[in-house]
């Protein structure tokens, strides 16, 4: 069973009267989210998912925005904030925060199968505990939910612990195993242990920024690993806070993200924002029918990215890649930003 | 003892390193000016001209406003408002703390600190941009023909955020002027003045427009024209970010007059900023749409419209939700009054500047009257926004720059 089964046009049919009644959906349920529509004049019938009103994803860190009455709030998620930002707050009922992990882990499955992998997390216990839950934590704690007998490649002190590797190699090593980490960490970590993956599968996501900076693009990502590690079966993946439980994968081929079943994403060119062409770069926006007690269903990214082709790929729909993050807006005014003393 | 990290970096009169304790005893023993020295004035004279030069006036066009107000008669007039019965005299050693983000503001509050005869510090950001150093350039090349008693006693600085070099400033200033923000007030004000010191803030402030519904209506195309214009200029030349630059226009008149002035309004200010070519890039566009829809979330705005990423107009629900925050470049509430007395209820104390268009001066001087200084420092027609005055926020800086020595003969 995989959720990457949809054409184009198939997931348009789909989705659409599915955010629609979402759009309806928070409209009646979320007060500030009514007014926002009423203000900009949206109004159905929507015609198309591009047509659907989208929401700044900033929006989640300036206002509280929900679609569920304050006692059925079961689970308040917080974003990592970038620094001097509010965090995002995300609202789940029960049922929303029950669909998050069971659809993340129908979409990853596409690669992991059935079974709970032995899994080996390039990260530190350290992440994980704590009542202060760092946002890499959660994510880590997110993907134990998808694998079983794990291994920390990191020790508490952040420090390979090839020792604990070998080890988890010896046992597990015959087999599939899971691979999970983030995409710098992975880069980092990973390469210098120097022992023979090739039977575990990469699952990775936390952006390209850092390695950006050092020159190195996702298709050399893929190549070094496989060289120096044996790894073949590699799939980053995009995805937020505001949109919990639904990731967009890496292909097979790494030729770009796909998108399962209930979600999709549009590239809208940030002068007219009407939907870009293939090929041609714009600010992301995604579509899922996941956030049901939250307006987090059709959300404009602070991300750029380009889709790269539709249904021509391993799986059908769109496949996209993120190109960066849009910096934050320069200001010229006389109110300061900064103070040196 | 001064720590290593407490160097300050003199740009001017000539680049080199001093500790702030050398840069003060430099400046006690340098000559002393008089209030208005004419040594002072054709420096800044000089210096104005220099900045009035076509190449630089194309590349910098702040610059040519800043070498506008620095014209001798301009100088002369300043000098000369400000005779009375009492002799004025320099204030003494002037600290100033300029914004890192307006290049430009630095300028005008020393020059006329300099006029008055004060010694002067000023600490310009290790942030600012181009036009502060092409600034400092020109300084330098001015000096040459300029008496020494110029470059003895001022001095233009920089460091990085340093405590002790701020310290040691502060507590030997007589004036301490900082422009540049609540925060940098705040930050600055943990550091002592001498007793008998003082401090001159400029603290955050917001701006609006008025605008009679009525006169916009009846102006020929023409008026209407270089009213956009300068309402344009007013709010667009630093991102709508400066302290006068208008965030929400009042539309006084009837409901159906307002209404059909503002649509008016706004297509004319689209056609002139993109006369002037002025855009905003997609991170600013995306800022507007966070900005506009959080409004529109909590209930200010009624209703939202975009004109291309550069104009955003939020019709405002009520008169009392007019937005005192930046909500991005070219982002304005518009709202409806019967009556410009009624904005009498609605000003607050970080109003600064009320751009006009439309009413006679007893009007607006029967509405500072009401005001009674709870707010608006100044009333510029639309277009005047920017220009800064030797009387700014309320304050009159020649004579905040001077003391008065009572002698009765």
């Amino acid at each position: 069973m995989t959720v990457f089964t949809l054409t184009e046009a198939e997931r348009e049919a789909f989705l659409l009267p599915r955010l629609a009644a979402l759009t309806a959906r928070h409209r009646d349920a979320c007060p500030p989210y009514a007014r926002i529509l009423a203000a900009i004049g949206s109004a159905p019938p929507y015609a198309r998912v591009a047509d659907l009103p989208w929401l700044p994803v900033r929006l989640f860190k300036t206002h509280e925005l929900r679609s569920v009455p304050e006692e059925r709030v079961f689970r308040v998620l917080t974003s990592s904030g970038t620094t001097g930002q509010a965090p995002s707050r995300i609202h789940l009922d029960r049922e929303a925060a029950a669909a998050q992990p069971r659809m993340l882990a129908a979409t990853l499955r596409t690669v992991l199968g059935e079974q709970r992998l032995p899994m080996l997390i390039v990260d530190s216990r350290a992440a994980v505990r704590g009542p202060a839950l760092s946002a890499r934590g959660a994510g880590v704690l997110g993907m134990m939910n998808l694998g079983r007998h794990y291994t920390f490649v990191l020790d508490e002190g952040g420090e390979v612990d090839a020792a604990a590797v070998r080890a988890f190699l010896t046992r597990h090593g015959g087999g599939r195993f899971l691979i999970f980490g983030f995409t710098f960490m992975v880069w980092l970590h990973l390469r210098e242990l120097g022992l023979d993956l090739s039977r575990g599968i990469l699952i990775h996501s936390g952006g390209w920024k850092r390695l950006a900076d050092q020159a190195v693009d996702a298709a050399g990502f893929r190549s070094t690993l496989r060289r120096e590690c044996g790894l073949t079966r590699v799939h980053d993946f995009y995805g937020m806070v505001e949109q919990i439980g639904t990731v967009f994968l890496e292909g097979p081929d790494g030729d770009g993200l796909y998108c399962p079943d209930f979600a999709n994403v549009l590239v809208r060119d940030p002068e007219t924002w009407e939907e870009a062409p293939p090929g041609v770069p714009g600010v992301v926006e995604v579509v899922s029918t996941l956030p049901t007690s939250y307006p987090g269903h059709v959300l404009l990214t602070e991300d750029l990215g380009v889709v790269h082709g539709v249904d021509d790929g391993v799986w059908p729909g769109k496949r996209f890649s993120v190109l960066g993050r849009l910096p934050r807006a320069e200001v010229r005014g006389c109110s300061d930003t900064a103070v040196a003393t | 003892m001064t720590p290593a990290g407490a160097l300050v970096e003199v740009l001017f009169p000539a680049a080199r390193a001093v500790t702030a304790e050398a840069l003060l005893d430099e400046l006690a023993s340098g000559g002393a000016l008089r209030a208005g020295d004419g040594r002072m004035r054709d420096f800044l004279a000089a210096f104005g001209r220099r900045l009035l030069a076509p190449d630089l006036a194309r590349r910098h066009p702040e610059l040519a406003s800043l070498g506008f107000f620095l014209r001798p008669g301009e100088l002369a007039r300043t000098v000369d408002g400000l005779r009375g019965r009492h002799l004025r005299v320099p204030r003494g050693l002037i600290l100033h703390i300029p914004p890192a983000n307006v290049d430009t503001v630095f300028v005008y509050s020393w020059a006329l600190s300099a006029l008055m005869g004060n010694r002067n510090v000023v600490r310009v950001s290790p942030r600012s941009g181009a036009v502060a150093t092409t600034i400092v350039r020109t300084l330098q090349e001015t000096l040459a023909g300029a008496d020494p008693v110029v470059a003895a006693t001022q001095r233009i600085v920089t460091y990085d955020r340093s405590d002790v070099v701020t310290s040691a400033l502060s507590a030997a200033c007589d004036l301490r002027v900082i422009w540049g923000g609540d925060r940098t007030v705040a930050e600055i004000r943990r550091h002592p003045l001498a007793p008998h010191a003082r401090d001159l803030t400029f603290p955050d402030r917001s701006s609006f427009a008025v605008v009679r519904a009525a006169a916009w209506l009846e102006a020929p195309p023409d008026t209407r024209d270089a009213v956009a214009d300068g309402f344009a200029s007013d709010s667009y030349w630093f991102d709508q970010a400066a302290c006068s630059s208008p965030r929400t226009v009042f539309w006084v008149g009837s409901a159906a007059d307002c209404d059909a002035a503002r649509a008016a309004f706004t297509t004319c200010l689209a056609r002139a900023v993109a006369r002037r070519g002025w855009t905003v890039d997609t991170a600013m566009a995306v800022e507007k749409r966070v900005s506009t829809y959080g409004l529109a979330a909590d209930g200010a705005a009624g209703t939202i419209g975009f004109h291309g990423n550069t104009l955003a107009s939020v019709v405002l629900a009520a008169p009392e939700a007019a937005p005192r925050r930046w909500l991005g470049a070219g982002t304005f509430a518009h709202t409806r009054l019967g009556a410009l007395a009624e904005l009498a209820r609605l000003v607050r104390r970080k109003d600064q500047t009320l751009t006009h268009f439309g009413f006679a001066r007893a009007e607006l001087e029967a509405l500072a009257e009401s005001l009674a200084g709870r707010g608006v420092d100044r009333m510029v027609p639309i277009g005047g926004a920017l220009s800064f005055h030797r009387v700014w926020d309320g304050v009159d800086l020649p004579a905040e720059f001077t003391r008065l020595v009572t002698i009765t003969g």
